[in-house]
């Protein structure tokens, strides 16, 4: 008896034993599904409408400390509501079949510890979800930002299948505290078979200065090309934190830049300094990193407007109130391999929901078939 | 050194080396009259007479001024008793913990910049009920704590870990309930062990409860010297949801290390 109490005594406090900070240190692991509470059939449509959105975890325009101009670190529960109804609204009003998600908080302090995922899930026409972290924490001290857990999310009218989190590569330009309690990026793959489809979702890094984002990229590209290889179609997308090959201007550091900052001065090791995550030539090839993007599959936003402002995703969230910039970078993308491609003409960028994150949504309707 | 010091007032803020200020001292037992101990880690306490003991932190006074009172009821072979009354300020020291320090380009902190952290009391007042058996001495204890807020607290002010937020949940809840039981025990003449079960509750609060249990094995050194060492472990309600965590831990070399502590007593002289 004492050793059977012993024991249970033992489990107990073992399981207690959490880490402060997930690491997710396999490559590959499942990815968490959720349901929404009111659940419609839908038929399978052979032309499913795709959107990709990061929704900067329903803070809107919030001048946010950790990516733009501002001071704001928590926000107010019932502000976090209200911003994600309106999400909400933007999303039945696009009416899409699948939505992949970027930046989507399930229990931040920063966010109210609303799941963002089940909010969603419950206030939209979409029935099913998947979720991998991108930055789990019990607490992170930058400004006292508490309790994280953010993430990539799939959202679909369809059951979704085979939900898996692949790990990407961690910044090498960072010490090692900053690097415990930072992001830990991945892409969520998810199979549905209603449409005979895989849905990948990524969320690249924005702020490296390394060589970190072409490690991602090609990660991105391999997943690809094994589901190519298997003889199955994906759609994929995501925030990409990079510029569409060719694109005119990669330098965004004095946009960005706040008041107290100054770059392009040359730092004591003589390397010339830019801001991070608004400066894309960090190495050689970033500024065609996503060519091979365009060669291997099929973009939703055609090659001929991808460079063009009527694309533009993103812009800090803080740039409209200094400069009156909306957006002036294209970040968001949609790629498929499928036989049938994009229908034609059907590609959106939707700028004019500019408000509700710093970044737009995009979308494009595929056809499932060749013909 | 400023953020070996913010350490140190973490630490201490979460207590997790031992009771502290706001929380009753294991007994009703009360030192004898002029005698005194202190802890590395734990309050100054002091035997006024053979009633009263006074007990204050001394690392922590200087940022959260804080005494406690306890008072000797009834000292009898089958029980005794005894009530603990104390107040503390934590407004300094959460403003301290809200400054945070610089690492590298970012500053670390407990509490989010831009909130107004105002003046506030804290007051707890407990029933302890002591009893010694032939395996050891059991304490009861219950009391009533209350949070004394002059201006505005946002809730989004409060810091969301384990041992520290039903702490101070009394401020953004106005009062809260604890008791708990305490058993000690004695191994060998030198040697002895304590552990105790602690529950607080702060109704209608968001994340309104906790249990936390300790055990500790103390060696008695010497008349004046005592080590101790053990083991936290807290389950509560948070705002997010359920949360057990094993205590202390430090996140950097991913394990817990047990807590461990010095005390020294000795006598004022007459």
């Amino acid at each position: 008896m004492c050793r059977r109490i012993f024991l249970v005594g033992f489990y107990f406090l073992v399981m207690s034993c959490e880490s402060f900070v997930s690491d997710f240190e396999q490559e590959a692991m499942e990815a968490d599904i959720y349901e929404s509470k009111n659940i419609s059939h839908v038929e399978p449509t052979n032309k499913p409408k795709v959107v990709t959105w990061n929704i900067r975890f329903g803070s809107k325009r919030l001048p946010w400390f950790g990516d733009s101009c501002g001071d704001d670190v928590i926000m107010k529960k019932k502000d976090v509501e209200s911003n994600l109804l309106e999400i909400a609204s933007a999303i039945n009003e696009i009416n899409p079949d699948i939505v992949l998600l970027q930046e989507v908080d399930i229990s931040s302090k920063r966010s109210g510890y609303i799941n963002q995922i089940q909010y969603l899930l419950d206030n939209t026409n979409m029935n099913y979800g998947c979720y991998a972290s991108i930055w789990k924490a019990d607490f992170v001290p930058t400004n006292g930002l508490g309790k994280i857990n953010m993430g990539n999310a799939i959202l679909s009218k369809y059951n979704l299948k085979e939900a898996e989190r692949i790990g990407l590569a961690l910044r090498t330009d960072q010490s090692d505290l900053v690097k415990y309690f930072y992001l830990r990026r991945n892409i969520l793959k998810v199979k549905i078979d209603d449409l005979g489809l895989y849905v990948v979702n990524i969320h690249a890094t924005a702020f490296a200065t390394d060589s970190t984002k072409q490690i991602h990229i090609d990660k991105y590209l391999e997943v690809l090309s094994k589901i190519s290889d298997g003889g199955y179609s994906f759609v994929t997308g995501g925030d990409l934190n990079s510029l569409p090959p060719g694109a005119s201007k990669y330098d965004f550091c004095d946009f960005d830049g706040c008041d107290s900052e100054r770059f392009h001065i040359f730092d004591e090791k003589g390397k010339e300094t830019h801001k991070e995550a608004s400066y894309f030539d960090n190495f050689t090839g970033e500024l065609e990193i996503l060519e091979p993007l365009y060669l291997r599959y099929a973009s939703a936003i055609d090659v001929d407007v991808m460079n063009s402002p009527d694309h533009f995703t993103h812009a800090p969230s803080t740039s409209e109130e200094r400069w009156g910039i909306k957006y002036d970078r294209k970040l968001d993308y949609l790629f498929t391999n499928g036989p049938g491609g994009w229908i034609s003409d059907s590609a959106r960028t939707y700028q004019e929901l500019w408000r509700l994150s710093d970044h737009t949504p995009v979308s494009g309707i595929l056809t499932m078939s060749e013909d | 050194m400023r953020l070996k010091l913010h350490l140190i007032y973490i630490l201490l803020l979460t207590g997790l080396f031992g009771r502290s200020v706001w929380t009753p001292q294991a007994s009703a037992y009360l030192l004898p009259e002029k005698k005194w101990e202190i802890g590395l880690f734990q309050p100054f306490r002091y035997g006024f007479s053979e009633k009263i003991n006074y007990s204050i932190h001394p690392i922590l006074f200087f940022i959260m001024p804080n005494l406690s009172v306890k008072i000797l009821h009834q000292n009898g072979k089958m029980f005794s008793s005894a009530t603990q009354h104390g107040f503390y300020y934590p407004t300094r020291l959460l403003k301290i913990l809200q400054t945070g320090v610089q690492v590298g380009d970012k500053t670390a902190s407990l509490i989010a910049p831009g909130f107004k952290i105002p003046h506030m009391l804290g007051f707890s007042s407990e029933y302890i009920l002591t009893k010694p058996y032939k395996t050891g001495t059991l304490s009861l204890h219950s009391g009533v704590n209350f949070g004394l807020v002059f201006g505005d607290l946002d809730t989004r002010t409060s810091i969301d870990l384990p041992l520290v937020y039903h702490r101070l949940g009394v401020f953004y809840n106005k009062y809260g309930l604890d008791a708990g039981i305490d058993f000690s025990k004695n191994i060998t003449d030198a040697t002895s062990y304590s552990f105790d079960l602690d529950l607080k509750f702060l109704p209608g609060f968001s994340g309104s409860y906790s249990f936390e249990h300790k055990f500790l094995l103390h060696w008695q050194k010497s008349k004046r010297t005592r080590f101790s060492i053990g083991y936290k472990y807290v389950y509560g309600n948070f705002p997010y949801g359920k949360q057990s965590r094993l205590l202390p831990y430090l996140p950097l070399v991913e394990s817990w290390v047990p807590m461990f502590d010095v005390q020294w007593v000795g006598f004022r002289k007459k």
